[in-house]
């Protein structure tokens, strides 16, 4: 894909025009300065899957997403901070028509139950799959510490991520590069 | 081809319907919901412990650019009763002081976050920094955060028209416990404590609520029970019922109890948006969450057992004292949960003679509200572990004193009054300590002695409730237990379910289109699933206490039932046979004459006729295919047996312990999918484990909370917690239409004992005891120099 500009303009009043990638769609946007990351994501631009489960301290990982190819936080970030990235969220993870593995994976091995944290931790998962083929139990438990589920206890979770490395071992590059774009 | 009837839906472990929304992000929790001309809540809550409010300055929030209102709490007051009406106070017997309470505080605070005053702004933004401008002039009181301090005659007052700080007092006792201490050959008297954690779900509570004069108030509000909610709301609000509709999100981010409660933000945001007649949004950060909601457990036990030199218990004698904070929410006020805990004290032990004596005190913290294992687990640790240290003085293997006194016939009531309806205990225990492997953990525990490694294996039980009958929940919560559910078959002969609870994550829409689909033999893809809103669902009590699948899922079986005669009446006179309303078989969407098989109808054909074709219907017969049933078990009481087995391996030095393994056998009667009760007793171990190891809601003297963030208050992350084994050993209850039962809400309890036995085990130091909870490294170290210390 080809690298986004940011939109270089401030105006007054404490707002400032921001452009993103988001999910392949460009936005450009005038915002509060002091508008958190998620918020623009849930209010602005309306994807709600991205969700807020800790008072923004970071710790929950319900907001995590996929900026620049890393999975952040965006409650620990401005909004206008992310001028000019290139932004995945869950909605840009897969369709029901064609789930990415790793949505796959936590449907098949009910890796979910209230779904709240499932949005963020399959972020986190995207992030470890992109870059490791086999991983274990325990990188995968690491893996995923920036991320906390109260329904699942883990047990599912883990056998989802397993199901949907399976899945992606067996592919081919092209097939890999395609659903591990962003 | 694969018809229905080989293949049952029910006890197969089918993957969810509600996950692909959510897997795409399309779930629609509360804070995705919003109305147009919307304002937003942000409520400033106290910052002292225990204090009078002298004044309240809000002038320069009004003036903020972007405040739409500021209110305070007398204005609220005026509008409506004193919150805790007669329909959400429990009727348990006993002594209660019933404390008087609006949504928002008016001349006195006794917590820290206690709301008070109310900013209404056009972004949440705002409404956060308009609440920085409101001053609050406070004259600080005298703050209680020890139940124990509280109750001493010369304790200050929290409530000044109380006699003294005693909430509720009431006891439990059947047979003669003064005999069985006489006739014991030993007494093991004991001190526990399980301190003050929960649930915390990952989504916060949160509503949206809005007004008009013909239609009334409409209040979207994750709770788990809408109609108690509406209820509570008409009552309070003195408004007529119909003007009053509760809707829960068809999706909410987990519970566990915590949303079950009559929380005052709910009444506020419905005052609001009368008020204001504009719509109003209210997402708690998880700091006021962390501050407010499912703060449980916090009892004391002084806890002697009567015992035979066998290891037979004989006698039970507790002083049970919880710290109910400040005991202002209804349903529960912050003593049913400890009541249950002591009701539920002898857990699956055949006790005939006990004495509970339950002093519930108010202190200056938050009122407990429910967490999973509702009640129970302090008492589930003090009393297992008990039995473990029983063991120990009598130099018995623990295993014989758990089978000495586990529950052997059903149905079994016990000396507190709780009925045990079915099931096998002994065999599930059984099952335990075969998976354990229990005879070669010893073996491999010696070895490993000889080496300086510590390991040590531990166990313990639970029997948790199956749904609550109305026996119980009637004097328990002024309300039914009975379980409610609507079968109405649709003009294109597709089913829709409507069921009065609304789930948080049970997977209600997958488990129940299971049971219907077997029970009118269809797909579960003709069958679609409504909750939550209050105007269109049956009356129920809400999804709380395991009663999805033994009470209200078994009233959609009954309503199933009452709906296939009539189907097979109007099938037969389709069909032009003689039928006596029974002679049909229900397979693949079609009703099949069974004398005669290739007599048969679709069931869309008869739900034309039924609704769209009234002529095609036997003469005189009425239209419609729809029926409501209320379930309500035929025994007072039903209860589902988990035991929990554990290895570990301890470092004497630190006071650190890894788990090796951790196994749990469980019984909920017929799955009616396996592999989603596997994810419940999965959740439930690990919060058990966060709640006995990592949790803890701490005060300071001041009773400032000191763990208002989930860095503070540290819930398990996957790194935490080891693989949990789940292993089936199911008995079904005769007293479903099923055999089914419910699973997931007791879960955690029996964790702390299993825990605590494990690692008292690996030590082997004798005088080496848990007595409180959270068991930490540093807990651990300490016990271990205490017991080394020559006597």
């Amino acid at each position: 894909m080809q690298p986004i500009q940011e939109a270089q303009q401030t105006v007054g009043n404490g707002m400032k025009t921001i452009q993103v990638r988001v999910n392949g769609k460009i936005a450009k946007k005038e915002v509060p300065i002091r508008m958190l990351l998620v918020d623009f994501i849930r209010e602005e631009l309306a994807l709600t899957g991205t969700h807020v489960g800790c008072s923004v301290e970071g710790r929950c990982g319900a907001c995590t997403i996929v900026l620049n190819g890393d999975a952040v936080k965006s409650c620990l970030m401005l909004a206008v901070q992310a001028d000019g990235a290139d932004i995945m969220t869950v909605e840009g993870l897969g369709t029901t028509d064609k789930l990415h593995p790793i949505q796959q994976g936590f449907w098949e091995k009910h890796g979910l139950q209230c779904g709240f944290c499932t949005p963020g931790m399959m972020m986190s998962v995207y992030n470890l799959l992109k870059t490791t083929r086999h991983p274990s139990i325990d990188e995968i438990r690491d893996a995923l510490v920036g991320n906390l589920c109260r329904c699942t206890g883990y047990e599912h979770i883990i056998q989802a991520v397993q199901y949907a490395a399976d899945q992606v071992a067996a592919m081919s590059k092209e097939e890999r590069d395609e659903i591990f774009s962003y | 081809m694969t018809s229905v009837t080989e293949s049952k839906w029910v006890g197969r472990s089918i993957r969810r319907r509600e996950d692909p929304r959510l897997l795409v992000g399309a779930g629609k929790y509360i804070a995705d919901y919003s109305i147009p001309g919307m304002a937003y809540l942000h409520v400033v809550r106290s910052t002292h412990g225990h204090a009078r409010i002298l004044n309240i300055d809000i002038s320069k929030a009004e003036d903020y650019p972007g405040v739409v209102a500021v209110i305070t709490g007398q204005e609220v007051a005026d509008a409506m009763k004193p919150m805790l009406v007669s329909s959400i106070i429990p009727n348990l017997g006993g002594e209660l002081q019933i404390p008087t309470v609006y949504p928002l505080a008016i001349d006195k605070v006794q917590w820290v976050g206690d709301p008070i005053v109310a900013i209404i702004a056009e972004s949440k933004y705002i409404a956060e920094d308009a609440a920085q401008l409101v001053e609050i002039e406070y004259e600080k009181l005298p703050v209680l955060t020890d139940p124990e301090e509280a109750m001493k005659p010369d304790a200050p007052k929290i409530y000044d028209n109380w006699k003294d700080n005693m909430l509720w007092k009431g006891q439990l006792a059947s047979g003669d416990v003064d005999k069985a201490f006489k006739e014991a050959d030993y007494v093991l008297s004991e001190r526990f404590y399980g301190h003050r954690t929960g649930a915390a779900p990952m989504e916060t509570r949160g509503a949206v609520a809005s007004y008009d004069e013909f239609t009334g108030l409409t209040i979207h509000v994750n709770t788990q029970r809408p109609h108690i909610l509406r209820m509570a709301i008409s009552q309070i609000m003195s408004m007529p019922y119909d003007k009053v509709r509760v809707i829960a999100p068809k999706d909410v981010g987990g519970a566990f109890g915590t949303k079950a409660p009559i929380y005052r933000e709910e009444l506020l945001i419905s005052y609001i948006a009368m008020k204001l007649r504009r719509p109003v949004k209210w997402v708690e950060n998880r700091m006021e969450s962390l501050m407010t909601i499912g703060q449980e457990r916090d009892q004391i036990h002084y806890l002697e057992l009567a015992v035979t030199k066998e290891g037979k218990i004989i006698g039970l004698r507790d002083r049970l004292i919880a710290d109910s904070g400040d005991g202002r929410i209804g349903v529960y006020l912050g003593f049913v949960m400890p009541w249950l805990g002591a009701a539920y004290l002898s857990n699956a032990y055949d006790i005939p003679n006990v004495q509970i004596d339950v002093s519930c005190v108010v202190t200056n913290k938050p009122s407990l509200t429910p967490s999973r294992a509702f009640g129970e687990f302090p008492g589930r640790f003090a009393m297992d572990y008990a039995m473990h240290l029983v063991a120990r003085e009598l130099k018995l293997d623990p295993r014989d004193v758990f089978e000495k006194n586990i529950i052997k016939q059903f149905p079994h009531v016990t000396a507190t009054g709780i009925t045990h309806d079915s099931g096998d205990y002994e065999g599930a225990f059984r099952t335990l300590i075969e998976a354990l492997d229990y005879d070669r953990v010893r073996q491999e525990q010696a070895e490993a002695r000889k080496n300086g490694r510590l390991i040590g294996v531990g166990f313990a039980m639970g029997a948790e409730m199956s749904g609550l009958g109305s026996q119980i929940f009637v004097p328990m919560e002024n309300q039914p237990g009975y379980g409610a559910a609507t079968v109405k078959i649709d003009t294109h002969g597709m089913i829709q379910v409507f069921e009065g609870d609304s789930p948080q994550g049970q997977g209600h829409e997958t488990t129940l289109s299971q049971v219907v689909a077997d029970e009118l033999g269809v797909t579960m893809d003709d069958i679609y699933i409504s909750y939550g809103d209050t105007f269109v669902t049956p009356f129920a009590s809400g999804t709380l206490g395991n009663r999805g699948a033994s009470y209200t899922f078994s009233a959609a079986v009954l309503a199933c039932r009452k709906l296939r005669p009539k189907i097979q009446q109007i099938a037969a006179h389709l069909l032009g046979v003689e039928s006596d309303g029974n002679d049909f078989t229900f397979a693949n969407k079609e009703i099949v004459w069974k004398k005669d098989p290739s007599k048969k109808i679709a069931l869309r054909d008869i739900a034309d006729a039924a609704i769209l074709g009234p002529t095609k219907l036997p003469r005189g017969m009425e239209a419609g295919l729809e029926a409501t049933a209320y379930f309500e078990a035929d025994i007072a009481g039903m209860l589902s047996i988990g035991v929990h087995g554990a290895v570990v391996e301890v470092n004497p030095d630190t006071g650190d312990f890894k788990i090796l393994r951790y196994v749990v056998v469980d019984d909920c009667g017929v799955p009616i999918n396996p592999m989603i009760v596997r994810g419940q007793v999965h959740g439930g171990v690990v919060m058990g484990m966060g709640n006995a190891r990592f949790e803890k809601y701490a005060f300071d003297e001041a009773g400032q909370p000191l763990s208002t963030t989930l860095m503070e208050y540290h819930m398990p992350s996957a790194a935490d917690v080891p693989d949990i084994e789940v292993i089936e050993y199911n008995v079904p209850t005769p007293y479903t239409p099923l055999g089914s039962k419910g699973k997931g809400e007791g879960i955690p309890g029996p964790v702390p004992a299993t825990l605590a036995s494990a690692i008292t085990d690996a030590l082997n130091i004798p005088g080496f005891k848990i007595l409180n909870l959270p068991i930490t490294p540093e807990s651990i170290w300490r016990s271990i120099n205490e017991a080394k210390v020559p006597t």
